[in-house]
């Protein structure tokens, strides 16, 4: 665990009770070195998005625990789980979760204005984001006015707008067709060279799993030792 | 292959058994307004028919009918006057012959007739002061109220001879009479005694009683003709006078006959209305038929004895005939408001209901479901909620009202049944349609551009209708109809909410992208989440039901306000004061002690006296002009004007002195023909007049519209001398004071105006429907508003799980939360309160409020604006926060990670 930006410890989550409980995690641990793009794979059902959800803070495991660069995510409140997700870790979703009101850099802009930044440095931020991702020439344009890839730029560069630690990506070319998928998939590489930033994506695609400094196979909610 | 589609239970019961609080919310909304719906119609019968009998109570002398006419001349073959010995007999045949003269329905509605034949009223020259006897004869159906004679005997005939013919200026006759206990011991007078008495000729009478009787029934109605034949009646004749009653039996009726010249007795056939027997629709009827009678009686003035019928039945009918068409009108106004807010909220139901199942009713569509399927299944579930929620309030009406008005309940019914699956089957055909966004720019704004033309024309033609029935309204006014009819007039306001809310939220997306905009200037998050979130859910139903519902509550609640106001202004207009005392012609001698004596009594802030002469005749310029003359000290009255809300007194220079004759007078006059600086002048019979010139503005003194206002000082130096009869006094003490004064006269208080007009049944009865409305009205807001932030709810929950994702508190999603429904709270709660009081300002006029609260001209409107916007504001801040509350707690309970897999992720 020394050095490991997550570590991941014995954790268990079971959903229901009974007979018709369900083990989406069991006993997984494992740990992921910073800077590293982590690649969790496994069939539907498997537990992928139930483990994001537990290193995110998002859900809370039955028991294990879950550190994030030195902090343990299962002992933190609500308030805790805010600051957790505002400064350490940060989501992309499949449905890339817009706010479609707002243009791209508004959407870039939204982490920078929880974090109270100044205008002036949130524009600055904005404008470099969204120039990482190359979508300079629509900033001003809404989601709506986007295409699926494009939408789910925005959101990668929203998702690194407040510099965090950990990037949690969940599927995030489910929505996309290959081609875009795949563009997609080398931006996540770019960025977490280029910002320094701790990627685990969950992912069917292979071409994913061929960009990730590492794989983890996921089965039945388990995770074979690494 | 069966032609009905194929239905699948279990979808039914499952989609029912999830949905099972918005269905439930929806038959309550059915079951409410069915009830309302249902019973008001009754409900405003019964009041017509109570508010006819209150009328006829209210009315009692104005709504007898009279019968008089003239005695046949009685001159015998010698030129003198023949005894009639049948005379009884005859007089007794006038009733008869009147009572034939009756239309059935009018004969119907009035109770059997009283004959009475009544002398002049004479003074009693025993030394006494102002001691009058009057000579009464009753006759009835059964012969005439039953007495026991308790000394001496019935009054007799004074001549045992059939035929007698006496000369015209000979000595009196003489005349035997009944004395009432009462009457007798206050008169001192036994069996046998002669009474002096004379007419104001001093022509002595020759009065003999004859016995002492006491009533048998004191209660029997035909004594309430004559009291004064049971008990001496104090200033019938005068402040101070006594009348007694000298009662006349069958066979000393033809010596009275004898001993009065024809002119000095009076016969009169007298038909009391019976309030119990009218209803609203009989007395259309009556009305008719008295106005027929009128219409073939002979002229009071011919001197013959045909029948001449009198009665003011036909104007009281007519008074309450409009005031019931008022009422109905505006029933029928705050009706249809109920019905347009509670469709508004059905369809709100509609939509959230829809909203919940579009995804279960796209797979069913998409696993071939036919729309005409999924259309029948959508229709059963909503005649199984809709159906006996309406029975269910039509049940309660019949219960409470009476009956139920099925004309106002099914169209509602209707409506709600038809709303749910049009709505489903609509989102159904449009998730699976096969029509693709054009994927060329100019064909999606060409689309975008028929979209919006489409529903401009729709709000055009809503603007249009809401404009035509208020230019309906406006011209032809609301209670042309008093049988229940209700025209296009009627929905004006219902129509002109529909359409300015439809307008206002047409303009609610400009508005919320403005704030969008300020909000990213601001460097609060949670304002941009908010505006965000409000500028996204931006949507039509939720704000036009809302704030139509919050315009026609407050509509309602205005107008209650205003009718209550006007109540209180009224009562003050037709009294003139706290107290008013209006004493007869031949009282008025009194005026000025009894004045002195109320001004001294405690409680008493104001007293002051004043002549009042109701349609005196004024020339102007060779125009008559008839209005009431008010001579009265104008400084004290300027003074007890003051202290009352009704308007002032001005004091133009010269209006106490009368220069060269010319008494300067306050006028006031409808049609402005008499205006300061006009001449004009009061006719005298001696062809000459008294010269008037107006040098300022009257107020409203009393109910009329026409006024002149005299100061008694210019009045006497312009030869312009009256005896004061009426006394304003104001104060707490001032009907008590005038009670105490032992003043003969009527006596009229404020509160006691005010009292009965607001209890009379039709404003009693529309007040409690203004404020149920009302309440009803902002119910359904406060519902609706629940309903939408319900529907919005599921998009709100994803938006703050990812916002939370973001790093956003909990406790801000709360804050996120409310700010994103705040708009629509606040466009609401701003414009539904003002739309309100514009609705009514546009309507007072025509709503004809006047009828109920007893003004000459319209109430003035009064917005309880407080009331309105704490009201409304604090139930909608309410809900919202219980909404949050609730959502937040519901949140709670789920977990982030589920709400987003939930949410799509």
């Amino acid at each position: 665990m020394n050095g490991a930006l997550l570590a991941v410890r014995e954790v268990n989550r079971t959903f229901g009770s009974g007979t018709a409980a369900v083990h989406a995690l069991r006993d997984v641990s494992f740990d992921v070195e910073p800077g590293t793009m982590v690649a969790l794979v496994g069939r539907s059902g498997s537990g992928k998005t139930t483990l994001l959800n537990v290193i995110g803070g998002l859900d809370r495991p039955d028991s294990g625990t879950v550190v994030v660069d030195g902090l343990e995510v299962t002992g933190l409140d609500e308030d805790g789980l805010s600051r957790l997700r505002r400064d350490k870790v940060s989501y992309v979703f499949q449905t890339f979760g817009l706010i479609p009101v707002l243009s791209a850099a508004e959407n870039v802009g939204v982490p920078l204005r929880l974090a109270r930044a100044e205008p002036g440095d949130r524009e600055r931020r904005v404008a470099l984001l969204l120039d990482l991702v190359g979508l300079s020439d629509h900033a001003q344009q809404r989601p709506g006015e986007l295409s699926g890839g494009q939408q789910q730029r925005v959101a990668i560069a929203r998702a690194l707008a407040a510099s965090p630690r950990l990037l949690i990506a969940d599927e995030p070319t489910g929505q996309l067709d290959a081609e875009t998928g795949l563009a997609v998939m080398g931006l996540l590489r770019g960025v977490v060279e280029s910002e320094g930033v701790t990627a685990v994506v969950a992912t069917h695609d292979p071409v994913m799993m061929a960009l990730a400094d590492r794989v983890i196979q996921i089965s039945d909610g388990r995770v074979p030792a690494c | 292959m069966s032609a009905w589609p194929a239905l699948h239970w279990p979808s039914i019961r499952g989609r029912a058994r999830a949905d099972a609080g918005p269905l439930l919310l929806v038959a309550c909304v059915v079951a409410v307004v069915a009830l309302l719906a249902g019973a008001t119609p009754p409900l405003i019968r019964t009041t017509s028919d109570e508010a006819t009998r209150d009328a006829i109570r209210r009315a009692a002398d104005d709504a007898a009918v009279r019968v008089e006419s003239d005695w046949p001349d009685d001159y015998g073959p010698t030129g003198g006057r023949l005894r009639s010995p049948r005379l009884a007999d005859d007089v007794a045949g006038i009733g008869s012959l009147a009572k034939s003269d009756l239309d059935a329905s009018l004969r119907s509605a009035l109770r059997p007739p009283v004959t009475t034949v009544s002398s002049i009223s004479m003074a009693v020259t025993d030394g006494s002061v102002q001691r009058r006897l009057q000579l009464e004869y009753l006759r009835d159906d059964s012969g005439g109220p039953a007495v026991t004679w308790i000394s001496g005997r019935a009054p007799g005939p004074a001549t045992t001879d059939q035929s007698v013919e006496i000369p015209l200026n000979g000595k009196p006759w003489p005349m035997h009479i009944g004395l009432s206990e009462a009457d007798a011991k206050a008169l001192g007078a036994k069996p046998g005694d002669r009474l002096p008495v004379q007419d104001e000729r001093r022509t002595p009478y020759d009065v003999r009683v004859s016995g002492i009787f006491r009533p048998v029934d004191p209660g029997d109605p035909a004594w309430r003709l004559a009291p004064w034949l049971l008990q001496p009646a104090a200033n019938r004749d005068g402040l101070g006078s006594t009348r007694f009653g000298g009662w006349l039996s069958d066979q000393s009726l033809p010596d009275a006959r004898l001993a009065f010249r024809p002119d000095q007795l009076r016969r009169t056939v007298r038909f009391d209305a019976d309030p119990d027997r009218l209803t609203w629709k009989s007395a259309q009827a009556l009305a008719e038929a008295v106005a027929a009678l009128k219409g073939g009686s002979a002229v009071s003035a011919e001197r013959d004895d045909s029948l001449k019928w009198a009665t003011q039945l036909d104007s009281v009918l007519r008074d309450l005939r409009a005031q019931i068409a008022t009422a109905s009108a505006q029933a029928a106004v705050l009706l249809i408001a109920v019905l347009a807010g509670a469709l508004l909220v059905v369809s709100l139901a509609a939509d959230l209901l829809t909203r919940r199942r579009t995804a279960a009713l796209t797979t069913a569509r998409q696993r071939g479901a036919s729309l005409p399927g999924l259309a029948t299944e959508l229709a059963i579930e909503s005649v199984a909620v809709t159906v006996p929620a309406a029975a269910l309030g039509l049940a309660l009406s019949f219960a409470l009202a009476g009956g139920a008005a099925l004309t106002w309940v099914l169209p509602f019914v209707v409506i709600a049944l038809a709303a749910g699956p049009a709505f489903g089957t609509l989102a159904a055909a449009r998730a699976t349609r096969d029509r693709r966004a054009p994927a060329n720019r100019s064909a999606r704004r060409w689309a975008r551009r028929t979209g919006q033309l489409r529903r401009a024309a729709l709000d055009a033609a809503v603007v249009a209708l809401a404009a035509g029935a208020l230019i309906a309204l406006r011209q032809r006014g609301i209670g042309s109809s008093a049988d229940g009819d209700v025209g296009l007039p009627a929905a004006a306001p219902a129509l002109v909410a529909l359409a300015v809310a439809l307008l206002l939220v047409r303009l609610m997306p400009s508005a919320t992208r403005a704030t969008l905009a300020m909000a990213l200037r601001s460097r609060r998050p949670l304002v941009l989440f908010a505006a965000a979130r409000a500028a996204a859910t931006s949507r039509v139903l939720p704000a036009f039901a809302l704030i139509t519902a919050i315009a026609l509550a407050s509509y309602a609640f205005t107008l209650n306000a205003t009718t209550e106001q006007g109540l209180a202004d009224g009562a003050w207009q037709s009294a003139g004061a706290d107290a008013r005392l209006t004493m007869g012609s031949e009282a008025a001698g009194a005026t000025v002690p009894v004045t002195a004596k109320v001004a001294a009594a405690p409680g008493v802030r104001n007293v002051v006296a004043a002549r009042v002469v109701e349609n005196e005749r004024f020339i102007a310029d060779s125009t008559a002009i008839v209005a009431r003359l008010v001579v009265v000290d104008t400084a004290s009255f300027r003074r007890l004007l003051a202290g009352t809300p009704l308007p002032g007194l001005p004091d133009p220079a010269g209006l106490t002195t009368a220069r060269d004759g010319t008494i300067p007078a306050l006028v006031r006059t409808s049609d402005n023909t008499l205006r300061p600086g006009t001449s004009f002048r009061i006719p005298l019979q001696t062809n000459s007049a008294i010269p008037l010139v107006a040098v300022g503005a009257a107020p409203p003194v009393g109910t009329g519209d026409d006024v002149v206002v005299v100061d008694v000082a210019a009045a006497k130096a312009g030869g312009l001398a009256f005896e004061p009869d009426t006394i304003w006094a104001t104060g707490p003490g001032a009907a008590a004071a005038i009670q105490a004064s032992g003043a003969d006269g009527r006596l009229t208080t404020r509160a006691g105006l005010l009292d009965e007009r607001r209890t009379a049944p039709l404003t009693a009865g529309l007040t409690r429907l203004y404020l149920v409305a009302a309440a009803i009205l902002l119910a359904l807001a406060l519902l609706g508003f629940a309903l939408a932030a319900a529907a919005s709810a599921p998009e709100r929950w994803e938006t703050l799980a990812r916002l939370r994702t973001l790093g956003l508190r909990p406790r801000d999603s709360h804050r996120v939360a409310a700010g994103e429904l705040l708009p629509v709270l606040v466009v609401a709660g701003v414009c539904g309160p003002a739309l309100g009081a514009l609705l009514a300002w546009l309507t007072l006029g025509p709503l004809a409020l006047r009828m109920l609260t007893g003004q000459v001209a319209d109430p003035a409107m009064v917005v309880p604006w407080w009331v309105l916007e704490l009201g409304t504001v604090g139930a909608l801040a309410a809900v919202l926060a219980a909404v949050v509350a609730t959502e937040a707690s519901v949140r709670r309970r789920r977990r982030l990670g589920d709400v987003l897999r939930a949410g799509g992720g």
